[in-house]
């Protein structure tokens, strides 16, 4: 028995070095930018296992108020682990019952503070930081971990189980294929532990990447991933490619998905097309009903709520900022994090099963392509790249219908920031087109929601 | 703390009017003037009790080293004490020897003996931490205020804070240059499945 324990193990390994192989030695495979690895460790594992098996365990409906025991507990420790949390938290608070006093924090804060968002006892060693995808507003630091970055997996079979999609992830498979169609964009190849040692990667679309005009089609289609994750952008240069795969489903994330995209996404790929609200802050926070356009609270971990600019709760149905407590992430504990996403809650129960509450009207995020000086299209990701070098909180940027743009950015807080480096770092992108850049320390504040519409575009290209 | 004692000013007035012998050399090992177990064992008999000669042993060491700051405390202390209002009271001796024994050695560790006689905020925490020690509060404060006001001027407490600020500073130091350095190598971020 413990033999053939050990040659199974053995075969696995083996297994997972040729899926590796495979993955990065394609004789169509993109340049790879990085080493990809899942960074997943034998005790990550058994959590994962256990998370998982809570996803659907502890799933329940619930009303509005005040969050459940766990997240509560989960709070008590933050507020006297975390210094950014330690600091505006009065002594006095006592929960729950006086969940309401506790202050909302926003990506601002965690923009200025990131090292304060870390607590006491994360371990270092583990941390990982990401910088957002910045598609709208800025890019921020936000600490991370390789464990919380995993629970993605369990989160999302959970999902394609609700979308009736059982995938089998063995060290032979491949499990999934993040698709990018960026100017540039880290790829990698890796194996991933916690699905058995399927394989993935993140690939860019852009031509400048693959060894041939055909590799895209080929490469994709002949590894085969189980689902796709990506976003708009990125799944309409898939239709334009014709690539000839086949997933079970296709995850679009980052930004909203247009009702056109996603009927030609259907008629091409024959799956569904999963909505995923995720934040890199907060990790996933909900996914689309299959039976309609709400979107149910993925994980059982966190705490939404939606409120109003004044902070206070909204009665369930009216409109607000999507907020979120809790969580998973050891070196980023949020509580009560105001999105900039808004939308309602809807506590009734839901015709497919699943008890979660729903977000109902969700807006946020929506794409735009720009033109350059030579007619080709620039997507705002690429533009939100540039931008995320320079230390802003938040930027309008508009292009008029004559090509000319003009920007006008909301720097962090007593930062000095070279407009002429923004300036010409966007020039590059947009071929030397005129731009017109000016600062506003308040921009967004005499707005409602504060959240500025990040890309405007006057061009029909939108359309 | 449940008690009220005398008032503050008065003990503390009585801290700045220490004669110069209470703040002699203790004798040790041959050296020195005053003999502190001898002014101890007097105190006591004057608080209503009887100190045995093992409780005055930890007055007779012999370690200059360890002990010259602690004696030294212990006479200022034992001045306080003298003040009629507790000699008045007679039931003050069980708690004096402890806190003379033991409660102040931290103290006297971390602040010269002279301090508590010249700088006023030495003085009141010295009469605080007696006055706790005696299960006392000052005459006029709560036992709110007097907690609040003990913490306030509490040296060893002040240390602990500065400590845990420092260590704090430092967390934060190195949480920053983590946050640097791992931000710098983004392709070292784990493999995270989709975009956000």
């Amino acid at each position: 028995m413990k033999k053939s324990f050990q040659a199974s193990a053995i075969s696995d390994q083996r297994a997972r070095k040729l899926t590796l192989d495979r993955l990065r030695q394609h004789p169509h495979a993109p340049k790879w930018r990085a080493q990809g690895e899942d960074r997943v460790q034998a005790d990550d594992l058994a959590w994962l296992d256990s998370f998982s098996r809570q996803l659907t365990r502890s799933r329940k409906g619930w009303g509005p108020g005040k969050p459940s025991e766990s997240v509560l507990e989960w709070i008590e420790k933050a507020r006297v682990t975390t210094p950014y949390h330690r600091a505006r938290i009065p002594s006095h608070v006592r929960l729950p019952e006086d969940w309401h006093d506790l202050p909302t924090m926003t990506r601002e804060d965690v923009a200025l503070h990131p090292e304060h968002m870390v607590p006491d006892d994360a371990d270092l060693k583990r941390m990982l930081v990401y910088r957002t995808a910045g598609t709208t507003g800025h890019a921020i630091l936000v600490p991370h971990h390789a464990r919380a970055v995993a629970s993605y997996q369990p989160m999302m079979e959970h999902v394609l189980r609700r979308y009736g999609i059982r995938p089998r992830f063995t060290a032979q498979s491949v499990a999934c294929f993040l698709i990018c169609s960026q100017r540039q964009t880290v790829t990698w190849a890796a194996t991933l532990s916690y699905w058995k040692g399927a394989g993935f990667a993140k690939v860019n679309l852009n031509p400048s990447e693959w060894p041939t005009k055909e590799s895209p089609q080929k490469y994709i289609s002949e590894l085969a991933p189980q689902f796709l994750t990506g976003d708009p952008f990125s799944y309409s240069d898939l239709l334009r490619l014709e690539v000839p795969v086949r997933p079970s489903a296709m995850f679009t994330t980052a930004v909203a998905m247009r009702p056109g995209l996603k009927r030609r996404l259907v008629e091409q790929f024959a799956c569904p097309i999963i909505d995923w609200f995720s934040l890199i802050e907060t990790g996933p926070i909900g996914y689309a009903c299959p039976q309609g356009d709400a979107y149910h609270i993925m994980p059982h971990d966190i705490h939404v709520e939606v409120l109003d600019e004044n902070e206070h709760p909204v009665p369930p149905g009216v409109r607000g900022e999507i907020t979120v407590t809790g969580g998973r992430n050891p070196c980023l504990p949020l509580i009560r994090y105001r999105t900039r996403d808004w939308g309602t809650l809807d506590f009734t129960p839901c015709s497919c099963g699943d008890p979660m509450p729903r977000i109902i009207g969700l807006e946020g995020r929506t794409p735009m392509n720009f033109r350059t000086a030579d007619g080709s299209l620039v997507n705002s990701a690429d533009l939100s790249r540039i931008l995320r070098e320079f230390p802003l909180v938040q930027h309008e940027f508009r292009q008029k219908a004559d090509l000319t743009c003009e920007i006008t950015i909301r720097p962090i807080t007593s930062v000095a920031v070279d407009e002429e480096q923004i300036r010409t770092a966007l020039q590059k992108a947009l071929g030397n087109l005129p731009i017109e850049l000016r600062q506003d320390p308040e921009l967004g504040n005499e707005l409602h929601t504060g959240k500025v519409i990040s890309y405007q575009s006057e061009l029909m290209v939108n359309d | 703390m449940t008690t009220e004692g005398p008032t503050l000013e008065t003990l503390t007035h009585r801290l700045a009017e220490c004669p110069a012998d209470f703040l002699d050399e203790p004798r040790i090992e041959r050296k020195g003037r005053v003999d502190v177990a001898a002014v101890v064992a007097d105190l006591v008999r004057q608080l209503g009790g009887r100190a045995q000669r093992s409780d005055l042993d930890v007055f007779r060491k012999s370690d200059l080293m360890k002990c010259r700051s602690h004696f030294r405390l212990a006479l200022v202390t034992c001045w306080l004490l003298g003040d009629s209002w507790f000699i008045g009271k007679k039931r003050f001796a069980v708690p004096a020897l402890r806190l003379l024994s033991a409660g102040i050695v931290e103290l006297a560790s971390l602040i010269h003996a002279e301090k508590f006689v010249s700088d006023p905020d030495s003085r009141e925490e010295l009469v605080r931490l007696c006055l706790r020690e005696l299960g006392l509060r000052p005459a006029g404060e709560s036992e709110a205020q007097a907690l609040d006001r003990l913490e306030a001027t509490n040296t060893l407490e002040r240390r602990k804070v500065i400590a845990a600020t420092r260590t704090a500073q430092e967390r934060t130091r190195k949480v920053r240059e983590e946050l640097a350095r791992k931000a710098r190598a983004e392709a070292e971020a784990a493999a995270k499945i989709s975009r956000e």
